[in-house]
């Protein structure tokens, strides 16, 4: 057998980890261990000089292990073993520790977090000793792509790859395209009618001759990996498969119902309105009260349902400045009304929107604040000598007053929340979900509209709250990922799969019963399992399962992991 | 000198270790006690895994899942739940108490609740004390 050769780079990561954690301690004590050729320490490994180092060292030394202690291998696992190849060794002959995420950035203790390290280090260092390596396995793209979705975010990222000449399915579960965009008026802080950029896109897409478009669907289930997937979808009551590569999840989200929060009276006073029910009132052309009557005070109310621990603890991010867009709506509608605009901070983000707040507080708007801690607005009935049709109380936080307002017609800027089945669209796709229902992204910042499954995209307000103009970029970044996968026409999958060893295999078919992928069939020749390697997604579990130790779960064997446990535990009464 | 526990955690790669790597990006603080091993899936975590890590001297073992429902590869988190059951009484009949051991459900956007489940495990073990079956082990072979 080969000499077992390590080379083992512990990263500062900047101040990141060497301000807590003593790098240059762990490297000299990595040094002891046997087979450990170089231990180094350096400011950041994921660099070009970092790689350099860790390719020169390779060849210089004839390295055939490599442990890199750093940051999460979620994010930079990827990296070094790109850099492997590129010294000539199998990607696959890594290990990597995470001392940052989970040592130096939740750790306070210097030495505690030290020893630590070393311990994870260590382990790291036992197990690439039973590393193997394993050759990734190129599949070919099919390149027609699903879209989940079909508002603004699926119409444009369909668009997008269908202008490229690729095949789209475009899945909706309602009886029309257009989402949320569909149901509104103007957009801000431009002012330009939402219906004059959705109509054309929807027409486009619906004569698109690579766009088959689905309404009324449901999906039933999907299967496959990265650019094979198939899915059987349901509409009208018949079920149909279609296969394609990649998915763009581009499902949205939908208005919160403000009913339970009992300040605000909606539904109980009919003149307590939404912001999507003034949206149609300004699409039909005319603002009124519930009596028919032109109303001579109007209120719009910000953060109802955000920023509110009760309710959604998050900024829904597009009323302030849809609440601006209304301001000036009505004042061109009414230009005699008395209009109030009650909010909690202003939050107009974004190019164009602080100047759209400074157009609109001149034009005669009364701006007030309130402050959620101390309470929120409350809304009654008002007396018959009140002189207008309600009253709204609250302490007006500039002027340290408690105020009454008169109004006629109350418009709510409801927050926005998650799709009731987002969880339901996320175990489909294989995506996360944050703590508001949201889809999780692969990295907020490396790669926003990717996810932790590959060939599965997020776009839009699926992801978070957004307006328009952002859904469009997450749209077409998403289009544009698919597109130049399907350009690459194949992919590089992983192979770290279960194998079975025939000879070890006693037939017991307990392996088949717990696969969820029925990728396990059994060959009733020889009397043993076969893996379908395609088909596997490398969980594991047939592997703790088998009785004779059959089944090798390949990057997680049983050796690879017991190894990793003794030298995690190896270290406690020589460094304590 | 106070006990400082050694406690071994095996984390599923979609839920837990991703919980825990938000706990790490959010800058929340815990003890130091925990070790983790990333495996893909709680439905990899084998007994073998537990035994050897009480063998080698821990003092705890945690494992952590996705949320029923959630796991990534639909029920590995169910095959876990059934082992353990079936572990816990199996480490009872070792001599090893059965708090020593357990399993929880974390997801990718819980770094809150990992942290707060490292802090109270731990304290849970120090209460223990050290586990003894390394010693017994010891003077066995």
């Amino acid at each position: 057998m080969e000499e077992i050769r390590i080379g083992v780079y512990i990263c500062w990561c900047g101040s990141n980890i060497a301000q807590l954690i003593d790098v240059k301690f762990i490297a000299g004590e990595i040094k002891k261990l046997e087979n450990v050729i170089i231990s180094r320490d350096y400011k950041y490994m994921c660099s070009d000089p970092g790689q350099e180092t860790l390719i020169a060292d390779i060849k210089q030394n004839k390295l055939n292990r490599i442990v890199v202690a750093a940051c999460s291998p979620r994010i930079h696992e990827p990296t070094f073993r790109k850099a492997l190849e590129k010294a000539g060794l199998n990607p696959y002959m890594f290990q990597m520790a995470n001392i940052r995420e989970q040592d130096s950035w939740v750790h306070i203790d210097k030495e505690y977090a030290t020893l630590k390290a070393v311990a994870l280090v260590k382990a790291a260092v036992s197990r690439v000793k039973h590393h193997e390596p394993l050759n990734k396995k190129s599949v070919e793209v099919n390149s027609a792509t699903m879209v989940i979705g079909g508002g603004i975010t699926g119409l444009t990222s369909a668009l997008e790859i269908a202008q490229a000449g690729k095949q789209v399915y475009l899945i909706e579960k309602s009886d029309s395209l257009g989402g949320i965009t569909a149901k509104i008026d103007l957009t801000y802080p431009d002012l330009k009618s939402a219906g004059q950029m959705i109509r054309p896109k929807i027409s486009q897409v619906q004569n698109h001759n690579l766009i088959e478009v689905f309404l009324n669907t449901i999906l039933e289930d999907i299967s496959g990996y990265v650019g094979n997937f198939s899915t059987k979808v349901r509409r009208n009551g018949t079920s149909e498969e279609i296969t394609f590569g990649n998915i763009i999840v581009a499902t949205g989200l939908k208005p919160f119902s403000p009913v339970t929060i009992p300040e605000y009276k909606y539904k109980v006073l009919p003149d307590v309105i939404t912001s999507i029910e003034l949206e149609k009132m300004l699409q039909d052309g005319t603002v009124k009260t519930s009596d028919g009557s032109k109303p001579d005070n109007i209120a719009i109310i910000h953060c109802v349902g955000s920023r509110n621990e009760q309710y959604h603890p998050y900024c829904s991010r597009t009323c302030c400045s849809t609440a601006l867009k209304y301001a000036n709506q009505l004042r061109s509608l009414l230009p005699d009304a008395h209009l109030f605009d009650i909010y909690a901070d202003m939050r107009a983000y974004g190019k164009g929107c602080e100047e759209f707040y400074t157009n609109t507080s001149n034009k005669n708007i009364m701006f007030l604040m309130y402050d959620q801690k101390n309470g929120l607005p409350e809304i009654r009935k008002a007396n018959s000598s009140d002189n207008a049709g309600m009253i709204i109380t609250f302490s007006e936080k500039l002027s340290g007053e408690n105020i009454e307002v008169p109004v006629d017609l109350v418009i709510l800027m409801t927050a926005v929340e998650a799709h009731e089945d987002a969880k339901e669209v996320a175990r489909l796709t294989g995506i996360s979900l944050c703590g508001n229902d949201f889809y999780i992204e692969k990295h907020p910042k490396l790669d926003p509209v990717a996810t932790t499954t590959d060939g599965v995209y997020i776009a839009g307000t699926c992801q978070g709250p957004k307006g328009i103009d952002e859904s469009i970029v997450q749209a077409k970044a998403a289009a544009a990922k698919v597109l130049s996968m399907i350009a690459m026409g194949s992919i590089e999958i992983e192979v770290a799969v279960s194998h079975v060893n025939e000879e070890v295999c006693c037939g017991c078919q307990t392996c088949i019963m717990v696969c969820p992928y029925k990728a396990i069939s059994f060959d009733e020749e020889k009397n043993v399992s076969v893996v379908n390697e395609a088909l596997c997604k490398g969980c594991g579990t047939c592997g703790s399962t088998c009785p004779t130790g059959a089944i090798k779960s390949l990057h997680f064997t049983d050796i690879q992991i017991l190894s990793q446990i003794e030298g995690l535990l190896k270290t406690e009464s020589e460094t304590i | 000198m106070t006990f400082e526990p050694t406690i071994v955690s095996f984390l599923c790669n979609w839920c837990s270790y991703t919980g825990a790597d938000l706990a790490g990006t959010s800058r929340i603080p815990y003890s130091p006690n925990l070790r983790t091993i990333r495996i893909m899936c709680s439905g990899r975590i084998e007994p073998t895994f537990v035994m050897k890590a009480f063998r080698e001297g821990a003092d705890g073992v945690l494992m952590c899942g996705c949320h029923p429902g959630d796991c990534h590869y639909h029920e590995g988190n169910y095959k876990c739940l059934r082992r353990y059951h079936l572990l816990q009484k199996y480490i009872v009949q070792m001599g090893i108490e059965k708090e020593r051991m357990r399993l929880e459900w974390i997801s990718a956007s819980e770094g809150k609740q990992f942290a707060a489940l490292a802090d109270e495990f731990t304290e849970t073990i120090k209460k223990l004390g050290p586990s003894k079956i390394k010693k017994v082990m010891e003077t066995l072979t």
